[in-house]
Formats: structure tokens, C-alpha cells, sequence
């Protein structure tokens, strides 16, 4: 229960890091915030036209069910790659001064969630001008959201304590990424995967994230609540461990920086 | 020393050691290829220390370099944990390790202190209420809005200085910085801690001018070789750490 003391009392620490993460990512690029805009609807365009090309999916509407796909995974891309960098860049500060050290992780995730919250006006965008129109399923979007924030943080708890001791981390992260990827169904529908490889997909927290996402954007039906408290069940207990092996290891953070 | 005051610091049979790795290895292959090399050795810095330090003292932490002294402050701040025993502190601590630490060359000073005093752990309300305290402390006037890299050391120094000094908490560690500024900012700061001392709060210094300490101090420690040589009153054991080490 410390944590949330410890958040409290330096609520204005993590809202200046937030702010300094959002600000500071596009800090002298000429668009500036905007291209948390534009980075990821670039990144849907090109996907939208290479992979109709090689994948004969007959999904209708293919940019919208790319977009319930690619935001959500861009959200949990990154927070886990610079998660995994967070310490290493911030060492300076941790050998000097005392903060709770969480707040490093929880600010990274954070602000990429707000950066997701920008992002979702995309997929809101694509659903008007394709005309498929807003439901009332749409209202699920908080849950959703809540459910997929855990799920990353707890993830970045773990991930960014332990880069401190083990820096291969870091690169097996983007190798593990990738693959992670292609074990997502972003780019393609989890039914058209064979029978065999179904486990791959039924393992991975963020089958279920994005499933739900694409039912009340793209399917326009509730989402599969009942699996969706499970992941977040199964998430929270993560959150907790994440944070309980983070609280160990934050102990030596200035003696291995 | 006042009546009945509780201790606000209390170190128990610390013992600190640090890994001293000849060639460290930071990734797996290293450390799988040459684990051989991966000798480490155990320095231990801290062997059983015991402090008890009441509300409103100042105390000196005094002795060579290599004595312990640092280490001993960063564990008070709680920036590395102890490898055995404990230390309980109570109240707000603000540490002066370094000056400056967590300052972003792009932003403004101004900024800086926003940032700099919510690392300590101030709400923006209470930075607020001590922006133009800081401001007038640090005289940096209108250089206030520059950003930070284009200060001198000695403007950079003054404005950390000015930070942590008005962070208002009840214990302040300082290591080593009393050679801050000019003479003139150097006495202003003196007679700030003065100040604070006068108002209750609990202060330890890291320091080798044995001037500020017979100045400043009501009690000093003098640490050698990770264990307590002496303490006690300030002028009895400078006199005997002056005595011994010339």
C-alpha cells in the first residue's frame, strides 16, 4: 500500500514526468505533439496497403480493423521498449537523489496511454467516414482501456528493473516484439489462424485486449466481458508481482547504474 | 541540544559492502564468456555503525576520504539500502548530494524549479508558494526565465542551492557544498542554515572545512574506516581529528 502514498505525495513529480515524456519525445521536430498523431495513421496507411496485397483477407473495411489492431499494439510496443530504457537513461538522477522510483515506469506508461487516448480519434475517424456509425458498445472503451493499462504496466514494472541488471534485455525486448507481433492478431483475424497454433494466441494478454476493442469499433457487438475480467484478473496479479520484484531490485538501481 | 526531543535519525548497526568488480560484465555474454574474469571483490565501507541523531542537531560527519562518510549519507536518503541493520528516519528529508541533479539543460530555470522541487516532493501549490523565495534567494533575477544551459556553474550551483534550501524539510543532508558561489552567496547561505537550525529543523554534513563545522555544528562524528572513531562535542573531537591527521 506504500505505493500509493508514495504516488501521492509526489503526484506533481509524476505529472512534470508525464509531461516532460509527451513534450520532450517530439521536442524540436517542426510538427511537434502533433506526430503522436500522424506517426501512428502513417503507420496504418502503409500496413493498409502492403498487407491486402499479400495476405488474401477478405475482411471488409480492412483500415478499421487495422486501426482496433495496430493503436492498441503501438501503445504496448513502445511502453515496453522505453520502459526497458527508463532506468539506464534516468541513472543519473536515481544516483543522486531520492524519489520512489516507480514513478519512472508508471510516467512512460502514462503518457503512451495518453498518446493511445489521442490515437483512438483515429480509429474514431476511420469508423465516420467509412459510415459505420457509433454504438452505444462503444461505451465499453474505458474498461478496455483500464484492463490494457495494467496489463503494460505490471509488464514495465518487471521489464524496466531488471534491464538494470541484465542490459541484453533491452535488445531481446525489440527482438521479442517483433514476434510478438506477428503471435497478435493485428494484422489478420484470430479465426483464420490454423487450429494448432490457436494456444499462441490464446496465451497472449493482448489477444483479448484487442479482440474487445475491434467488437465495439469494428464488429459493433459487446466485447467478450467475461474473458476480459479474467485477463484483468490475471493482470493485476502480475501488476503486483511486477511491482514486488521492482521493489526489490529498485534497492540496488544506484549501486548498478 | 533541546528537551525531550525525539531522535529523528537512527542508524543501527549498519554494515555497508560494495561489489568492486575488476571488469564488469553488463550482459549475458559477458558474463557467461569471461565469468571468470567476473571476480568481484567485497570492500566493506560501513562495519556496524550506530547514530542516534535528535531533532533540531547539526551534526559534522568528519574523517578522511575513503572513511565512510558518503555512503553513510546516501543510505540516510535512502538512494542505497544497507546491507545489514536499519535506518529509520522521520520526517521530510531533502539531500544535497549533488547540486544541480535532475536539472534539464532546456528548460528554463523557472522550469527547473518546478521539477527540481517536486523531485523532493513538494505539490505545485507548495511550489507556488515558494517560487518568488527561490528566485530572490538565488539572485538570479531575470536570467530566471533563460534556460538552464546558458548559466554559469556559479548561477547552475546557486539556483540548486536555492531549491533545496527552501524545500522547508525537516532533515537536510548536505555533502560537501559549502563552497558554493562567491563569498558573498557563500554567507547567505551560512546564515540560512543558521536560520534553519534556529527553527528545529535536522541537519548533517559531509565536510572537510573544519571552519564551517566549528561554526555550524553542535556535535560532530568522526568516522575511520567504516567504523564511529569518536563522537561528540564539535570543538573536542576537530581538535583530536586535527591533532591526529597532520
Amino acid at each position: 500500500m506504500k505505493i500509493f502514498k508514495n504516488l501521492y505525495d509526489y503526484r506533481e513529480l509524476l505529472k512534470t514526468s508525464v509531461k516532460k515524456e509527451i513534450r520532450g519525445k517530439y521536442k524540436n521536430s517542426f510538427l511537434g505533439v502533433l506526430w503522436s498523431f500522424l506517426n501512428p495513421l502513417l503507420q496504418i496507411l502503409v500496413y493498409a496497403i502492403v498487407f491486402p496485397l499479400i495476405l488474401k483477407n477478405n475482411e471488409k473495411n480492412y483500415v478499421i480493423f487495422l486501426c482496433c489492431g495496430l493503436i492498441p499494439w503501438t501503445f504496448f510496443s513502445t511502453a515496453m521498449t522505453r520502459a526497458a530504457f527508463t532506468m539506464i537513461e534516468n541513472g543519473n538522477i536515481i544516483k543522486k537523489v531520492y524519489f520512489p522510483r516507480e514513478i519512472l515506469p508508471i510516467s512512460i506508461v502514462t503518457s503512451e496511454a495518453i498518446n493511445f487516448l489521442i490515437s483512438t480519434l483515429i480509429i474514431i475517424a476511420f469508423v465516420l467516414v467509412y459510415g459505420v456509425g457509433i454504438t452505444r458498445f462503444m461505451l465499453y472503451y474505458p474498461i478496455i482501456f483500464i484492463v490494457q493499462y495494467i496489463l503494460i504496466l505490471g509488464i514495465s514494472f518487471i521489464v524496466s528493473s531488471i534491464t538494470v541488471y541484465v542490459r541484453d534485455l533491452q535488445h531481446l525486448i525489440s527482438v521479442a516484439l517483433q514476434l510478438l507481433f506477428y503471435a497478435t492478431p493485428i494484422v489478420y483475424n484470430a479465426n483464420t489462424i490454423p487450429e494448432n497454433f490457436k494456444w499462441v494466441l490464446n496465451l497472449n494478454p493482448m489477444t483479448y485486449v484487442i479482440n474487445a476493442y475491434r467488437d465495439i469499433f469494428y464488429n459493433q457487438v459487446a466485447p467478450d466481458v467475461k474473458a476480459l475480467l479474467i485477463v484483468a484478473l490475471v493482470m493485476i496479479v502480475i501488476c503486483v508481482i511486477g511491482y514486488i520484484i521492482f521493489n526489490k531490485l529498485q534497492k540496488g538501481f544506484a549501486e548498478e547504474l | 541540544m533541546q528537551e525531550n526531543s525525539k531522535d529523528t535519525i537512527i542508524v543501527e548497526d549498519v554494515y555497508k559492502t560494495f561489489n568492486v568488480y575488476m571488469d564488469k560484465a553488463n550482459t549475458i555474454k559477458e558474463k557467461l564468456m569471461f565469468f571468470k574474469r567476473n571476480k568481484k571483490e567485497k570492500r566493506q565501507v560501513l562495519k556496524g555503525i550506530n547514530l542516534q541523531i535528535k531533532q533540531g542537531e547539526a551534526v559534522a560527519l568528519i574523517g578522511v576520504n575513503g572513511s565512510g562518510k558518503s555512503t553513510l549519507l546516501k543510505l540516510m536518503t535512502k538512494i542505497i539500502y544497507p546491507n545489514k541493520g536499519k535506518i529509520i528516519t522521520n520526517g521530510k528529508l531533502t539531500s544535497l548530494l549533488e547540486l544541480g541533479a535532475g536539472f534539464h539543460p532546456d528548460f528554463s530555470g523557472r522550469e527547473n524549479i518546478y521539477f527540481n522541487a517536486s523531485i523532493f516532493g513538494l505539490t505545485k501549490k507548495e511550489i507556488d508558494e515558494r517560487l518568488d523565495n527561490i528566485i530572490e534567494f538565488s539572485e538570479l533575477g531575470s536570467y530566471i526565465d533563460n534556460p538552464v544551459r546558458t548559466y554559469s556553474s556559479g548561477m547552475y550551483m546557486r539556483l540548486a542551492f536555492s531549491v533545496a534550501i527552501n524545500v522547508n524539510a525537516d532533515i537536510l543532508l548536505i555533502d560537501e557544498i559549502l563552497s558554493v558561489g562567491d563569498q558573498h552567496f557563500q554567507e547567505k547561505c551560512f546564515n540560512k542554515m543558521k536560520e534553519l537550525k534556529e527553527q528545529g529543523k535536522t541537519m548533517v554534513f559531509v565536510t572537510h572545512s573544519m571552519e564551517s563545522v566549528k561554526n555550524l555544528c553542535d556535535r560532530a562524528v568522526w568516522l575511520y574506516e567504516g567504523k564511529i572513531r569518536m563522537d561528540g562535542n564539535t570543538e573536542e573531537v576537530v581538535n583530536e581529528y586535527i591533532k591526529v591527521t597532520t
